[in-house]
């Protein structure tokens, strides 16, 4: 295709904006926190000193760290299966009844527009131990609930308004990917004779995959930065480090505790998940447009 | 013939009005709840009607410095929306930019500038809160507006959408303005502006609901009381000493902080589905 | 109007092959040159490079006498009809047609003067306020058309204008486009691969083929008189037939032979014969026989493919008879002149008639 070549000068003017805003606010903030990550600041944070792995093995040895990492990892599977499950379901019923699908989508994709932080108090004031209306069913049903005591309980409140806020999101795609399934594929599926569970399973299911792949990356990046907001307004890592994510003990520690070395290793780490994640996405994403 | 069993429609009909009934309940029984006098809400009855104080707790807090936030919700709500117009509006100026020349131009170090930008795709901010904090304490824009937009506008995404959609517009366009004599702004301003309106629009609604709902970063970088965004302060009034919150306040203000991007949502749904399905590309 | 000089110009890509070689073209005022040749043998890209799209490597560009190498698209003035149209989606037909105009500075009554023109002439001034996309294929053409000629430029380039079109509505705008050219007399460059189009629009064809021109002439010089067998095949539908025979025993039919050379030729020839030249005859009384192998009847005439024995290739012959063969049948052929004779290399080789009773000159 052919380009504006003669022009030396425009499209630096034009990539100037970004490029300064990626380096200052992106990369540089990236390389301190790997810088840093090598360091130990002194008490007063007015020297500092090389330290090699010290900061890593230590964030790695540490019990809090482990707790963050499995509360993490529930916690995003949770969300990411749950979200995934409820809006395949929902979106195959809402494919199915064709004209009213519209409708029903405008019915169930707002919440996506709902901050993380506000859908936290939506579900704390419906569980709230006193007052909730689904706490009050389950007091009714025998259990004691009371997710500011009980580690579980709080983790299955966060669980919920995370699946309600993101739903809507895997709704959007796995309707339009099912939107996209060639009719006459399930015709002819229809026509060897497959029911309508067979052709769930065995034609729709495996055409949606790639969208699958791409909601469970995007769920999982969600249920591990995004959420912050719906942990701090309802739980704030409570009770006892029971809801305490790897997002949330790293502003715990860099921004309330001010352990710059210990945060930075814990960001350094944070990139290393994000970007394999990244990585796997990419190769898959490639491999998707070599055999098309 | 796929849908030849009135059956399977029933079912799914009633599983869609189930789902989309669940998926109501907390914001209808939030706002139900925001009418009440913290007397009747509080006494245990479960709120299944409007109550007697009507729209009474909004206008205490639009109008009022509310005992944990401090300033009127007014206020909040218009650093809110300044903050999502600000992100949505840079992102988007800096993204076509970036994406006109990245598309349109061969220049040394392309190659360079497109992975510098893109391989911010997948970092979000939280991952680099703390360094971010330092780098803007250092620049002096903690507590200012310019502090707490450019971070937040620092990534890639619309950039690639853009990217994405020049990709497929016909080359022969590019060159047929260049026959009729148009220069590179020209060409933008004729010709590439008006075609991308759809993708404007479309990232304009994903951003602004970005932006209004940002959380850490803004309760980061602000923290003077005037300076608060609305998303970020509604801690301040589930998170209380004596055990129940202020539930009247609090279910009234999550309502206030949810309905301007949930209208944009629901107004802008074509825009918005079609710019969120075209980054799964 | 205007003088087209291209001067020993070259096309390499970088770290590439050169996609053309030396292309040497003069083109006079108001004439039009059609390119041929099939895809990928350069014909677009010298196009390009004639409308500045695509840089110069080496050689020279003249338009009217002036070096335009260095010249952006419009400084060039000339005007480019796309195969896609590149019509701008978002502006009505006014627009389309008013925007290089507008570029330029043009004063606003005299835009609308030249729309109103431009619009009357190509019957288009009724679609003025519709959008592209709310356009026929053939209404899309003709606004594609109307954008190029409202600029009175020095030169029309076509690149495959026509290509996207149904074969009806191809046929039809061949004409007017073909009429359009003559009456404003502008002098034009129309590339395409379809060799009926070219015979049928072009003052002077270039034919070419893998970066380099094979030939340049008047439609019926090519076709009488084919310079290589690649013009010779590619010029004529159906396409000509070759038959390969060795030099040292050419058969009788053969009215003409290779014209003495200093070099003795040695090996093989290529015998060009083009369908309407071989005749259907009973088995066993034409110059050989044949094997029919495929009937394509078109109603006033059929195409019969055959497959002479003692060949590897297969024929088509132009039978005009209403009675039709049968596949599988044996047919006698009877091959008849002009006969085209090309070397080894495809080069077309001077000829003299054979006297009635000499064998092949190598033989002698």
């Amino acid at each position: 295709m052919s380009t504006f070549q003669r022009h030396r000068v425009t499209p630096w003017v034009l990539m100037a904006p970004q490029l300064i805003i990626v380096l200052v606010f992106f990369f540089w903030p990236a390389i301190t926190a790997l810088r840093q990550s090598f360091y130990v600041q002194d008490a007063f944070g007015l020297g500092e000193t090389f330290a090699g792995l010290a900061n890593f093995t230590r964030v790695l040895s540490s019990q809090s760290y482990h707790e963050a990492l499995f509360n993490t990892a529930i916690f995003s599977v949770s969300v990411a299966l749950g979200a995934m499950a409820i809006a395949l379901l929902l979106a195959t019923m809402a494919d199915r009844v064709l004209r009213a699908s519209r409708a029903y989508r405008t019915l169930l994709i707002w919440p996506y527009a709902v901050a993380p932080a506000a859908a936290g108090v939506l579900w704390m004031f419906m569980l709230d131990p006193t007052l909730g209306v689904l706490s009050r069913a389950l007091e009714a049903l025998g259990v004691h609930w009371d997710y500011r005591l009980n580690g579980h309980q709080a983790m299955a409140l966060v669980i919920i308004a995370a699946i309600w806020q993101q739903m809507s999101y895997n709704f959007v795609f796995f309707l339009a990917g099912l939107q996209g399934i060639p009719a006459s594929l399930l015709e002819a599926a229809t026509i060897d004779g497959a029911g309508p569970w067979r052709r769930f399973w065995t034609i729709t299911f495996p055409l949606l995959s790639p969208t699958s792949f791409f909601l469970l990356v995007m769920n999982t990046i969600y249920a591990f930065f995004e959420t912050f907001g719906t942990i701090d307004t309802t739980t704030s890592g409570g009770p006892g480090g029971a809801t305490r994510t790897l997002v949330y003990k790293l502003y715990q520690d860099g921004i309330v505790g001010l352990d710059l070395g210990g945060s930075a290793a814990q960001s350094v780490l944070l990139m290393l998940m994000v970007g394999l994640l990244t990585l796997v996405q990419f190769r898959y994403v490639e491999r998707r447009v070599q055999y098309h | 013939m796929r849908y030849h069993r009135p059956g399977l429609d029933v079912l799914a009909h009633t599983i869609l009005i189930i789902g989309a009934l669940v998926f109501m309940l907390p914001v209808i029984l939030a706002v139900l709840a925001s009418t009440q006098t913290p007397g009747a809400l509080f006494s245990g009855t479960l709120p299944l009607w409007f109550g007697a104080s009507g729209l009474d707790h909004y206008l205490t807090l639009l109008s009022e410095p509310v005992r944990g936030i401090g300033v009127p919700a007014w206020q909040l709500m218009l650093n809110s929306l300044l903050m999502a117009l600000g992100i949505a509006i840079g992102k988007l100026t800096i993204a076509i930019l970036a994406a006109y020349a990245l598309v349109f131009f061969r220049f040394p170090f392309r190659r360079c500038c497109f992975w510098l930008i893109f391989i911010t795709l997948m970092l979000p901010i939280e991952v680099r809160i703390v360094p971010t904090y330092g780098v803007v304490a250092d620049l002096g824009l903690l507590n200012s507006y310019p502090g707490l937009v450019l971070p937040l506008i620092a990534s890639a995404t619309a950039t690639f959408l853009f990217r994405q959609f020049f990709m497929t517009l016909p080359p022969e366009l590019m060159e047929a303005a260049r026959v009729d004599g148009a220069g590179p702004w020209r060409f933008f301003i004729d010709i590439l502006l008006p075609l991308s309106k759809t993708n404007i629009a479309a990232l304009f609604v994903i951003m602004f609901i970005y932006g209004w709902n940002q959380y850490l970063w803004p309760l980061v970088a602000m923290s003077s009381a005037d300076n608060a965004t609305l998303v970020m302060s509604l801690k301040r009034l589930t998170i209380s000493q004596d055990g129940t919150p202020p539930w009247h306040l609090a279910t009234a203000m999550t309502v206030l902080s949810l309905l301007p991007p949930v209208v944009v949502i629901v107004i802008m749904q074509r825009w918005f589905i079609k710019g969120l399905v075209d980054t799964e590309k | 109007m205007a003088r087209l000089e291209l001067r020993r110009l070259q096309k390499r890509y970088a770290g590439g092959a050169n996609v053309l070689h030396d292309i040497e073209l003069s083109i006079n005022d108001g004439e039009m040159i059609v390119v041929v040749g099939p895809s990928g043998c350069g014909k677009s890209t010298l196009l390009r490079m004639v409308a500045g799209l695509e840089s110069i490597s080496s050689g020279e560009l003249f338009i009217d006498g002036d070096c335009v190498n260095g010249q952006e698209p419009a400084e060039r003035d000339i005007a480019m009809v796309f195969q896609n149209y590149a019509l701008y989606p978002h502006m009505s037909v006014f627009d389309n047609l008013a925007y290089s105009l507008k570029n330029r500075g043009t004063p606003k009554d005299e835009i609308a003067r030249r729309v109103d023109e431009t619009s009357r002439l190509l019957g288009i001034a009724s679609l003025l306020d519709r959008k592209p996309r709310q356009l026929s294929g053939g209404q899309r053409q003709r606004v594609a058309m109307g954008r190029a000629v409202i600029r009175e430029p020095r030169v029309f380039l076509f690149d495959e204008p026509l290509s996207n079109l149904d074969a009806s509505l191809r046929v039809q705008m061949r004409q007017e486009i073909r009429a359009l050219q003559q009456r404003l007399n502008i002098t034009s460059l129309y590339v395409t691969h379809d060799q009926t189009e070219a015979m049928t629009m072009a003052d002077r064809l270039v034919v070419m083929n893998a970066g380099r021109i094979e030939q340049i002439g008047t439609p019926m010089a090519l076709f009488r008189k084919p310079a290589t067998r690649f013009v010779a095949g590619f010029i004529g539908s159906p396409a000509m037939n070759f038959l390969t025979l060795a030099i040292n025993a050419l058969p009788g039919w053969l009215t003409k032979v290779p014209a003495e050379t200093t070099e003795p030729l040695k090996g093989e020839l290529s015998v060009g014969i083009r369908p309407e030249h071989i005749m259907l005859t009973s088995s066993g009384s034409g110059h050989m026989d044949a094997r029919i192998e495929l009937v394509e009847p078109l109603g006033s005439e059929s195409l019969v493919h055959v497959r002479p024995n003692g060949h590897e290739t297969r024929l088509v012959v132009r039978h005009a008879g209403t009675e039709l063969p049968t596949a599988g049948q044996l047919t006698g052929l009877n091959l008849q002149g002009p006969f085209h004779l090309f070397d080894r290399h495809g080069q077309r080789l001077a000829t003299r008639p054979r006297l009635a009773d000499t064998t092949c000159p190598m033989e002698s």
